[in-house]
């Protein structure tokens, strides 16, 4: 037993301690939420556009075909183009996507977080955007045609009416996307950038001894995982009671 | 064909679904005249709802004209959101914004569409909620409301607008009994201060006490109409008589 604790320590002291390698396992997970959270802002932004580009095409397709012509070959394409990279992006590994974007779409550029930040953006931004058209459908047609009846054109139904209740209604699923995407992000380490799994990597392959480091990171992604689900049980709950 | 007293008249209105094979509204001419009370009445799937529903475009009308104030608003060019600020609609399930209270909920339209200061949206909310009796639910959020309430709110949130026309669909088929007496008279009050209505009821006490006209409808067409003492004492088309046999 006492040497079982002495073997720790030394591994320890071996792992993090010396070198001060426990600073990169900081970094990494600086950098791992950084990443994380701005993709997680393009996501939102890039979804509730592509979820109300096509929600507005299935709620007014009658409209806009009887207006007919220019306008409405130019909502379809809208719409179609939506549509490819909605299947692109869900059809392909985030793995991927992020190393075009590395080594084609930025060869030239270096800055690997902004490019990771892009790269996991344009990807969340397919599944936010699913999130929000489901949020988008599931409000009752009657708060639009109420809208409508007041007056207001269908882009200010969306605004003052539609597009509140929907944020209020997927603000737990978004907060679950966030932690799903903290997941996702493990793979940066592909292009080269410090992240929190990278981190670990680095240190595995400083001191040759695996357990310590992936242990490690493994828990801290446990620990801000578990953190982060229960905000969103607050959340969720707060939510629910806001509702009377 | 145009009626220059009327303040909303169709011409040869008709909603088709599928082709031709279901014809909703089939053909249907009515003027109505500033301050008329018309009731809608008719067996379940003659095309009421659609009908009151095309007045204001919220069913986009197969063909056929809709005079509102001197204009086509089934003209494809027309700006229907100009024309809808002038025509209130209340729905059977009340469709209050539940994201906002009602002082919320009636100031909105005012201020993003009128222009009007928050001050005088909520002036003109304030006045109208007294009137219902309900200035002291300003703050509430529609959850907290009875459906008698949330109708009522819904009346005056449309009311806002300063409306030239009212149309209900069957505004107080979704409440519980208890409730619709203040509904009802809500309405009441309304067509008595002159206000042009258009509604679409099963409540032949209301139809027969406060319409000035009754239309019967069937089969998406306009079968009967007359003075309520015409149709509820006199029908004669039998349909109509078939129809208030079986409801009365
Ligand atoms: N979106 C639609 N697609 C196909 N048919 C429809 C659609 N909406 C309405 N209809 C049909 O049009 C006809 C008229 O419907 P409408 O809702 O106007 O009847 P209603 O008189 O209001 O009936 P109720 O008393 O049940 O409300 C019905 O036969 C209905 O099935
Ligand atoms: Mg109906």
């Amino acid at each position: 037993m006492k040497e079982f604790f002495q073997d720790f320590k030394d591994e320890f002291i071996l792992n993090f301690v010396d070198g001060n390698m426990w600073k990169w396992l900081v970094d990494g997970l600086k950098n791992t939420l950084i990443i994380t959270f701005f993709s997680l802002i393009i996501g939102v932004v890039i979804g509730i556009i592509v979820a109300s580009i096509r929600s507005t095409f299935d709620k007014n397709r009658e409209v806009y075909r009887r207006r007919g012509g220019f306008f409405y070959y130019f909502q379809w394409c809208i719409n179609a183009l939506a549509n490819v990279y909605l299947t692109v992006i869900r059809g392909t590994p985030v793995v991927v996507q992020l190393l075009i974007s590395y080594f084609i779409i930025f060869s030239s550029s270096r800055n690997g977080i902004g490019i990771a930040i892009f790269a996991f953006g344009l990807n969340s931004g397919a599944y936010v955007a699913e999130i929000f058209r489901g949020g988008i459908m599931a409000i009752d047609h009657g708060q639009f045609e109420a809208g409508r009846s007041l007056g207001f054109n269908y882009f200010q139904t969306m605004m003052y009416i539609i597009i509140p209740q929907v944020i209020k209604a997927v603000l737990p699923t978004l907060c679950n996307e966030f932690i799903v995407l903290l997941k996702e992000t493990s793979v940066a380490g592909y292009v080269g950038i410090m992240d929190l799994t990278k981190a670990g990597e680095l240190i595995r392959g400083r001191t040759f001894s695996a357990f310590m480091p992936l242990i490690a990171v493994a828990l801290i992604y446990l620990v801000v995982v578990v953190v982060l689900t229960q905000l969103v049980k607050i959340l969720e709950r707060r939510l629910r009671k806001n509702e009377r | 064909m145009r009626d220059n007293s009327a303040i909303i008249q169709t011409i040869g209105l008709k909603k088709y679904y599928n082709g031709e094979s279901i014809k909703a509204i089939d053909n249907v001419d009515l003027s109505i005249s500033r301050g008329e009370v018309v009731v809608i009445i008719g067996p379940s799937g003659s095309g009421k709802s659609t009908y009151l529903r095309s007045l204001n475009l919220l069913e986009l009308p197969t063909d056929g004209s809709i005079i509102f104030n001197g204009v086509d608003i089934a003209d494809k060019n027309v700006d229907i959101n100009v024309h809808r600020q002038k025509m209130g609609m209340v729905f059977q399930h009340f469709n209050l914004f539940p994201h906002m209270t009602v002082l919320g909920n009636m100031t909105l339209a005012p201020m993003k569409l009128l222009g009007k200061t928050r001050e005088e949206a909520e002036a003109k909310a304030m006045e109208l909620l007294r009137r219902v009796g309900l200035e002291n639910r300003a703050d509430a959020y529609p959850s907290q409301l009875s459906g008698g309430q949330k109708q009522r709110i819904a009346i005056v949130r449309a009311l806002c607008m300063e409306p030239d026309v009212m149309l209900f669909d069957e505004p107080t088929s979704a409440l519980d009994p208890e409730m619709v007496g203040e509904v009802l008279e809500l309405m009441k009050q309304l067509a008595d201060e002159g206000m042009t209505m258009v509604v679409v009821t099963h409540e032949m006490g209301f139809a027969r006490e406060v319409a000035d006209r009754v239309i019967f409808m069937c089969d998406g067409k306009i079968a009967e109409e007359g003075t309520p003492e015409e149709i509820f004492t006199a029908p004669q088309n039998p349909r109509t008589k078939q129809f208030l046999d079986s409801i009365l």
